[in-house]
C-alpha cells in the first residue's frame, strides 16, 4: 500500500465554497497562482502516481488569523467523501482556550486520525509544558502526531519553533506517542536523522523539495548530507513518504524517491509500510 | 462572424495525447459559419496542439522523441522555489515540449466541413498532466 502522508487539500472543490475564502487561505499558506480543482482530478492523479491513500492536514491558526483556513470539518467533509483514498487529521491552534475540547471533538466525533502541529506557524516551542495536555490527549487516543519541522515556505513563520532537538523532549516524555517530523526537518537533515535514529517512536516524512528537482534534492539529502548506508542499514523504518501536496506533485515526489539506490524492502517500507505503523492502521 | 467555443478535457498521465478532431467537427456542426477558418488554441504554457496521424506508433515516436529532445531530468532553471506560486517549479520540460509543439492550429472551413487532410487528426498534446485543460476553438468566416 502506497501512502502519501503530507497533503494539504487547501484547493479541494468540495471545500472550497467561495472566493474570499480561497485568498484567506492561500494568503495564510503562502501559496498563489492555484486554483480548485475536483475531487476526480485527485483521483486520477493518485491512480497515475500509484497512491493508494493520502492523509489530508488541516491548519489552524485561529489566534493569528481569526478562524482555521483549513478546518478539521472541512477535513472531515472530504473523508466523508472518499473514506477509502482519504486519512484526515485533525488540527489545533494550541493558544486556543477550548484546544483540548476541539480535539476530543476531532478524535471522538469527527473521526479524525491524527493531529498536525505547526509550531513555526502557530508560534509555540514543541517542548512548552503548556503543551503536554494536548500531547497526553494525543496519546490517550492513540493518535500520531505529524509536527512541522525545519523551513517553512508559509509567510510568518519561524525557523527557531521548529529544530528537530526540540522535538526530542516529547519523545522521551512520551515513548507511546508516534511522531513524525515533517520536511526531514530541513535544513537540519543529520539532525532530523539523530532523533529518528534513536527514538523508536519518531519518524520523519520526505515532504520536502526546497530547491532543485526533487531527484536532485533527494539525492544530495539521502545520499550526500547523509551518509548513503544510513537510510539502508538505519533508518529503514523511520522515513514516511510525504509530497506536501500542493506545493509538489506527489508523481514527482514519490518518482524523485524511487530513483534512490535503495533496495526494493526499503523502498516499500518508505513509500507506505512505515505509514502503516505511523497511523495505527495495522490489522 | 466569429463564434467562439471553449471544451475542457482532463489529462489522465503527465503526457498524454488527447485526440480532439471529434470535438473540432462538433463545433463545427453547431456553428452557422460555413466557410472561413477554423481556430484551434489551448490556454496553456504546458500543453499543445498537435497535427498529425492517429496512430499509437506514430503516438509512442513522438513522446519518445519529445523526451529525447527534452529530457525529464537535467539542469533546469525553472526548477527552483517560485514565491509567485508558493511552489517549485517542477514541469520545466513540459514547458519546453509545449514550445515545440505550439498553441495552436489553424483548419481552413469550406462548405460546413474542416478541411483536414485524410490522415490528419488535431490532439490535445499534454505535457504536465494529470490536470483539466482547456481548449479554444474560434470559427471565424461566413
Amino acid at each position: 500500500m502506497i501512502i502519501d502522508v503530507h497533503v494539504h487539500p487547501a484547493f479541494y472543490n468540495p471545500i472550497c465554497p467561495d472566493a474570499e475564502r480561497i485568498t484567506k487561505r492561500k494568503t495564510v499558506m503562502g501559496y498563489d497562482l492555484m486554483s480548485p480543482f475536483p475531487l476526480d482530478i485527485v483521483r486520477k492523479q493518485m491512480r497515475f502516481a500509484g497512491i493508494d491513500k493520502l492523509v489530508l492536514l488541516p491548519e489552524d491558526t485561529t489566534t493569528l488569523d481569526g478562524e482555521a483556513v483549513l478546518s478539521n470539518e472541512e477535513i472531515a467533509t472530504l473523508v466523508r467523501m472518499e473514506p477509502e483514498r482519504f486519512i484526515g487529521f485533525a488540527s489545533v491552534d494550541p493558544h486556543r482556550d477550548d484546544a483540548l475540547d476541539i480535539l476530543e471533538h476531532a478524535f471522538s466525533v469527527q473521526h479524525l486520525r491524527g493531529l498536525k502541529l505547526h509550531p513555526s506557524k502557530q508560534q509555540f516551542y514543541p517542548n512548552d509544558p503548556k503543551m503536554f495536555p494536548i500531547y497526553e490527549l494525543c496519546a490517550r487516543h492513540n493518535v500520531p502526531i505529524t509536527f512541522h519541522c525545519g523551513l517553512s515556505w508559509q509567510p510568518d513563520t519561524y525557523l527557531k519553533y521548529a529544530h528537530p532537538y526540540l522535538f526530542e523532549d516529547i519523545a522521551i516524555r512520551y515513548p507511546q506517542l508516534r511522531i513524525n517530523l515533517a520536511h526531514l526537518g530541513f535544513p537540519w537533515v543529520v539532525e532530523t536523522a539523530a532523533i529518528i535514529l534513536k527514538y523508536p517512536n519518531v519518524y520523519a516524512d520526505t515532504a520536502c523539495c526546497y530547491m532543485d528537482c526533487p531527484e536532485q534534492f533527494f539525492e544530495q539529502l539521502f545520499l550526500r548530507q547523509m551518509g548513503p548506508l544510513w537510510v539502508e542499514h538505519n533508518l529503514a523504518d523511520k522515513i514516511l513518504f510525504g509530497s506536501n501536496n500542493p506545493r509538489f506533485r506527489p508523481a514527482r515526489i514519490k518518482r524523485g524517491l524511487e530513483s534512490l539506490p535503495f533496495s526494493e524492502e526499503t523502498m516499500g517500507k518508505i513509500l507506505g509500510g512505515n505509514a502503516v505503523k505511523f497511523l495505527g492502521l495495522e490489522a | 462572424m466569429v463564434e467562439f467555443i471553449k471544451i475542457q478535457k482532463c489529462s489522465e498521465k503527465e503526457f498524454e495525447l488527447i485526440k480532439i478532431t471529434d470535438d473540432i467537427r462538433a463545433a463545427v456542426n453547431g456553428s452557422k459559419i460555413k466557410n472561413g477558418m477554423i481556430f484551434v488554441v489551448v490556454a496553456h504554457t504546458t500543453a499543445g496542439i498537435m497535427v498529425n496521424e492517429s496512430l499509437p506508433c506514430l503516438e509512442k515516436d513522438i513522446e519518445t522523441s519529445l523526451e529525447e529532445l527534452v529530457p525529464l531530468h537535467k539542469n533546469y532553471a525553472h526548477s527552483h522555489f517560485l514565491p509567485s506560486y508558493g511552489a517549485i517549479g517542477g514541469n520545466a520540460p513540459g514547458h519546453l515540449k509545449s514550445m515545440l509543439a505550439g498553441n495552436h492550429c489553424a483548419i481552413p472551413l469550406i462548405d460546413g466541413k474542416p478541411m483536414l487532410g485524410m490522415a490528419q487528426d488535431v490532439y490535445l498534446a499534454e505535457f504536465d498532466g494529470v490536470q483539466m485543460r482547456t481548449v479554444m476553438i474560434e470559427i471565424l468566416g461566413e
